[in-house]
């Protein structure tokens, strides 16, 4: 079974947020949702010895996923053929289920429709043989794409690459997340992407 | 659902797309020719959102822009694109543009307009210019650009030669960019190695290039290039280059660092002078290379500054011949050029010869250095000695190395010393023109005459007595190598009359108010004006004060050659909205119009015989770039079709080594294109450019107030936080600079995909500062200087340099029309220094390293945006007029 994904090279990633502005390009994010968010975990440490790292935060694939889990009428699937997560917006009816069982928050409503959003790693640039808009357009090229169920596929190569000590995921509620994050420069910070404001000691104000 | 396509045809309703979503299902029927109608063409053209013009692909449907993607190409983004670039769409489609041309109706001030023609503005216009060239001359007519998005800045310059004022000016000049081209030109005469400035062109090899070590001082490309150069150090670092990042601010380029120096704000160049001595001291430097390619072993006369000269040259192929000492025979002795093996020169030494003293450039540049030890730099730019020589080990010994200057050092009144520390560090270690060194002189289409952008200046056109009144022009003269005047010297002339007072503006930029220093003093000069003008793609500002607002296009409405690596690419207009002209043809029209009206030199420039290589003004941007292209015989069209256009493969441009190349015109190795072709650390033309304005007046001008050193020297920032214990006490935290990766200059804040991702300018601020100064994470803060006081949000962080905080530029379109205009909320311009000390050569004033305090504010100022949803005001309408300019191809 094919399971596509994000694979993210944390050291390669220098925080520009393209990826978010050209995922809401692509695939019409509503003002005040996102598909993905570039996380600034740090600066941890005192001044100046400090570590920082960028996360994007990004819907995991997960194996169980519990956002499909929980929606009351299918609209949010994991598909068999290419093991993304899906939400069909014909049939979503905005309860919001998904986004209250996502462990990561990474699932967000646009408000003006009330249907639920998430990243499908661009289907529709997939169907026409292209990467999703975020890994193409990527500065720092730190977002791979892949089937990490095939060993010759790029993500697999990059975390074959990287060595099993410097793979990381973010934390598995059972849920199996499948996002993959390489980090070999800097201490991986354990924590969920939402709470990462209080490890850079940044409020989450005015978002 | 079956729907006929041919009654949409027939009715031919605008923006049916938007209504329906999605069109592409439809079954095709009707006539041929509309076959193409639904399509989605894919243009290939380059980004203007900053100045990297990054290859883009144009997703264009029914004449409106729908998508954009990089274009992998393009040899520097590769096929990457950063936020801005991809938010361009929102710019262009922005409901905020200027549409038309518009003529003030209200008080100044009161934001009233109304819609005017084309024909009308430009006659205003040219009757307030030949008003005023008449009753006052042409001097008292200023003009200014800058401040980001598309700017094309010769058009400027161009303009002000033939109509025959001397004073036009950028905010940027000589606070960006103009310091280290006028430094690394003059020095070594090549590309300076600025990656914003998409120079340091070996970085975009990274399977090729040999470097080891990539310093990275002032320049954060991660935050002001990404896609360009951010992409290519971190494929640097991925290989295993090591990097040294010198920033006050934990940028994502020091956090991936090697050694980090966090500097104190405005003290850049002691620091150089230390590397320098600590390089020199244990003979670091590459000796052979000092010796024979650099004019350090030449003998300077002590007294007058310059060096000796055997013999002066008359032919420009073959340079002066110099003297060295000889240690063979104790003498002073002529080294003909290049060098002679007979000889054996001292590199370092004084020497009297018939009671004259003579030092090597080597030993004035030692003895300038001698006083800045490792320890000295330590405690003046706050840092760790132990981290400063790890640094300096890296740059020195894991090479070939590089040092990339970045705009901070451009602001503050030591930047031309800091651009010529950083050339001279690594000219010392022969990082020049071999494999993996940043300064190169890889090959050029020669497609332009002028950098960056093929409009010719015209400069001769200037005349020499018009050329004399240039504001600043004396003083500073290290301007006149972009022609410019200089901002406060304009500006005191506005508000003093002395030495004559300036009466009408032309003016092109961003927001004015968001880039000048000290913008409360300007708005006091705009009431004292005339006229003014503003031309841009939205209102800013600046605008309100106006008195004709001109609308120029966006860059997916024009047009540009684009020259990246051995490629040449055409940024192509995609689309057409509304009333937009391209600036460089609106001010052709002015001119035309100023000719009409009796202006000789602007009736002049519509002929072509008589305009030569400046050629004569155009009705189209197409006329220009004809002209240029057929050196290489291609055309315009042509270009646009096939772009990229690969002039020259790889290998043959990227050339190394160009000085060693023999000039068939001598026999000898071609050199470097300086006076003495050799490297110049010690910089005896700065003393000619201050006395004469040589090489880049056409004209001797009398000299400046005191000669211009020839070597680096460090200059404590005016308000000092260590000796001036006053001001310290009232404004005790040091401020500086510098961009985020979601803006360039002062655009694009006005676009919702960017300002919800960054809605407020923050203000970093250390703990240990924020708890003493009473400001915790996420207030409402004043920030205050001398000059004046603002609002911003405060980020209490360990990335930031105790004692130092670090704010974005900002402007808010949302109070445009308010009392504030947008430029008094979070503007840190307000904050700025706009007066002396200046640098003595240039002339830049304070934008970095002044004197704040932060204490906390009750909550924002009113009327600003912070949610997301606020945006939705600025977000593109479907019924937006988009012409279809691809089909008249």
């Amino acid at each position: 079974m094919k399971q596509y994904c994000l694979v993210i090279d944390l050291d390669r990633c220098i925080g520009c947020m393209a990826c978010t502005v050209a995922c809401k390009l692509e695939n019409d994010v509503p003002l005040g949702s996102n598909r993905m968010v570039v996380k600034q975990v740090g600066p941890t440490g005192t001044y100046p010895d400090l570590e920082m790292y960028f996360l994007p935060a990004v819907c995991q694939q997960c194996e169980k996923p519990t956002c499909a889990e929980v929606c009351p009428t299918g609209a949010c699937y994991k598909n068999s053929e290419d093991g993304v997560i899906y939400i069909d917006d014909q049939i979503c009816i905005g309860c919001r289920s998904c986004q209250k069982a996502c462990p990561y928050e990474v699932n967000d409503v646009k408000k003006q429709q009330n249907v639920m959003d998430k990243c499908n790693l661009c289907a529709g640039l997939r169907e026409i043989g292209e990467k999703p808009a975020c890994v193409k357009n990527c500065p720092g090229s730190a977002l791979i794409f892949g089937d990490i169920n095939d060993p010759e596929s790029e993500v697999s190569i990059a975390l074959k690459k990287a060595g099993e000590d410097n793979v990381y995921s973010l934390q598995d509620f059972g849920n199996a997340p499948v996002t993959r994050y390489i980090l070999r420069n800097a201490k991986w910070q354990d924590i969920l992407p939402q709470d990462i404001e209080k490890v850079q000691g940044r409020k989450d104000g005015l978002k | 659902m079956q729907i006929n396509k041919d009654y949409f045809n027939a009715i031919d309703i605008k923006g049916l797309d938007a209504l329906l979503d999605d069109t592409s299902s439809f079954t095709k029927v009707g006539p041929k020719e509309d076959e193409d109608r639904d399509k989605v063409k894919k243009i290939k053209t380059n980004c203007r959102a900053c100045i990297q013009n990054c290859g883009v692909i144009a997703h264009v449907k029914n004449g409106r822009v729908i998508k954009l993607e990089g274009n992998p190409e393009d040899p520097m983004s590769k096929g990457r694109m950063c936020a801005k670039g991809l938010a361009g769409i929102q710019a262009l489609y922005h409901p905020n543009r200027l549409k038309y041309p518009m003529k003030r109706v209200g008080e100044r001030g009161e934001n009233k307009w109304k819609r005017i023609s084309w024909d009308e503005a430009i006659d205003i216009i040219a009757k307030k210019l030949m008003e005023t060239y008449e009753d006052y001359g042409a001097e008292y007519v200023f003009c200014s650009t800058g401040g980001g998005g598309n700017p094309e800045i010769w058009s400027i310059a161009r303009f002000c030669n033939i109509f025959g004022t001397p004073n036009w000016f950028e905010p940027g000049c000589a606070q960006c960019y103009l310091p280290r081209v006028l430094a690394y030109t003059m020095m070594y005469g090549g590309d300076d190695p600025s990656i914003a400035d998409s120079n340091a062109l070996e970085i975009y090899f990274p399977d090729e290039t040999p470097m080891k070590t990539l310093v990275l001082w002032g320049t954060a490309p991660s935050y002001s290039c990404p896609a360009t150069g951010g992409g290519a150090v971190q494929d640097l670092r991925s290989k295993g280059v090591k990097t040294v990042v010198v920033d006050p601010r934990f940028t994502p380029d020091a956090a991936k660092s090697d050694v980090w120096l966090p500097i104190r704000p405005g003290t850049d160049v002691a620091l150089m002078l230390a590397w320098i001595r600590y390089i020199l001291h244990e003979k670091l430097y590459d000796e052979e290379f000092v010796m024979k390619w650099t004019n350090l072993p030449y003998l300077v006369n002590v007294e007058t500054k310059m060096f000796v000269r055997a013999k002066e040259s008359d032919d420009p192929d073959v340079p002066d011949t110099f003297m060295v000492w000889d240690t063979k025979t104790n003498s002073m002795q002529p080294l003909e050029y290049p060098w002679n093996d007979e000889l054996a020169p001292a590199l370092e030494g004084s020497f009297t010869v018939d009671g004259v003293e003579y030092k090597t450039g080597f030993q004035l540049l030692k003895e300038r250095v001698e006083e800045y030890t490792i320890e000295k730099a330590a405690e003046i730019c706050r840092l760790d000695p132990d981290k400063i020589v790890e640094a300096i080990e890296l740059f020195a010994k894991n090479t070939p190395s590089g040092l990339a200057i970045g705009v901070a050092t451009d602001q503050t009144p030591n930047s031309v010393q800091a651009a010529m520390g950083a050339a001279t560090l690594d000219l010392l270690m022969g990082n020049v023109e071999r494999p993996g060194a940043l300064l190169q002189r890889f090959r050029k289409s020669g497609t332009f005459d002028m950098p960056n952008y093929p409009v010719p200046i015209a400069a001769d056109r200037l005349p020499p007595e018009q050329l004399k009144k240039r504001l600043g022009g004396t003083e500073f003269k290290g301007l006149g190598i972009w022609y410019a005047g200089h901002p406060t010297s304009i500006l005191d002339a506005v508000l003093t009359g002395e030495p004559y007072k300036p009466r009408v503006w032309i003016e092109r930029s961003g927001n004015k108010l968001g880039n000048v220093a000290n913008s409360q003093k300007w708005e006091k000069a705009l009431k004292e004006l005339d006229f003014i003008v503003h031309m841009y793609m939205y209102p800013t500002s600046f605008s309100a004060y106006a008195d004709i607002l001109l609308p120029t296009k966006e860059w997916l409405e024009t047009d540009m050659m684009v020259e990246v690596c051995n490629k040449l690419f055409a940024r192509q207009g995609v689309t057409h909205l509304w009333e937009t002209i391209d600036e460089t043809v609106i001010w052709s029209m002015i001119a035309r119009r100023c000719g009409e009206l009796g202006h000789e030199a602007c009736r002049k420039a519509f002929d072509s015989e008589y305009m030569g290589k400046d050629l004569a003004y155009w009705d189209s941007v197409d006329e220009i770039f004809d002209h240029f292209l057929s050196r290489i015989d291609l055309t315009w069209d042509k270009l646009k079709e096939i772009t990229p256009y690969e002039y020259m493969p790889k290998e043959d441009w990227k050339t190394y080594y160009v000085y060693k190349q023999i000039d068939p015109k001598t026999g000898k190795p071609a050199g470097f294109p300086t006076p003495s072709k050799k490297c110049e650390i010690y910089l005896e033309s700065m003393i000619t450019l201050g006395r004469t304005g040589r090489p880049f007046s056409p004209i001797d001008l009398p000299p400046a107030s005191k000669d211009y050193e020839p070597l680096p020297y460090y200059l404590e920032p005016h308000e000092d936080p260590v000796n001036d214990k006053e001001l310290t006490k009232e404004f005790p935290l040091t401020m500086t600079g510098g961009r985020i990766p979601l803006f360039h200059h002062n655009t694009l804040r006005n676009v919702p995909w960017l300002r919800e991702l960054y809605p407020v300018p923050e203000i970093w601020i250390n703990p240990r500062d924020a708890e003493k100064y009473g400001v915790a994470d996420g207030d409402w803060v004043w920030v205050e200087s001398k000059r004046g006081k603002i609002r911003a949000l405060a980020w209490v962080t360990e990335g930031i340099k105790p004692e130092t905080v670090y704010m974005e530029r900002f402007w808010n379109p949302e109070t445009l029309d308010t009392e504030t205009h947008g430029w008094k909320e979070m503007n840190v311009n307000v904050l700025t220094k706009e007066d002396a000390p200046f640098n003595d050569v240039v002339g830049t004033y304070t934008l970095r390293a002044f004197q704040v305090k932060v204490y906390k504010a009750e909550g924002p100022p009113e009327g600003i945006w912070t949610k997301p949803e606020d945006f939705r005001k600025w977000l593109p309408q479907p019924s937006d007029p988009t012409e279809e300019v691809l089909s008249k191809k």
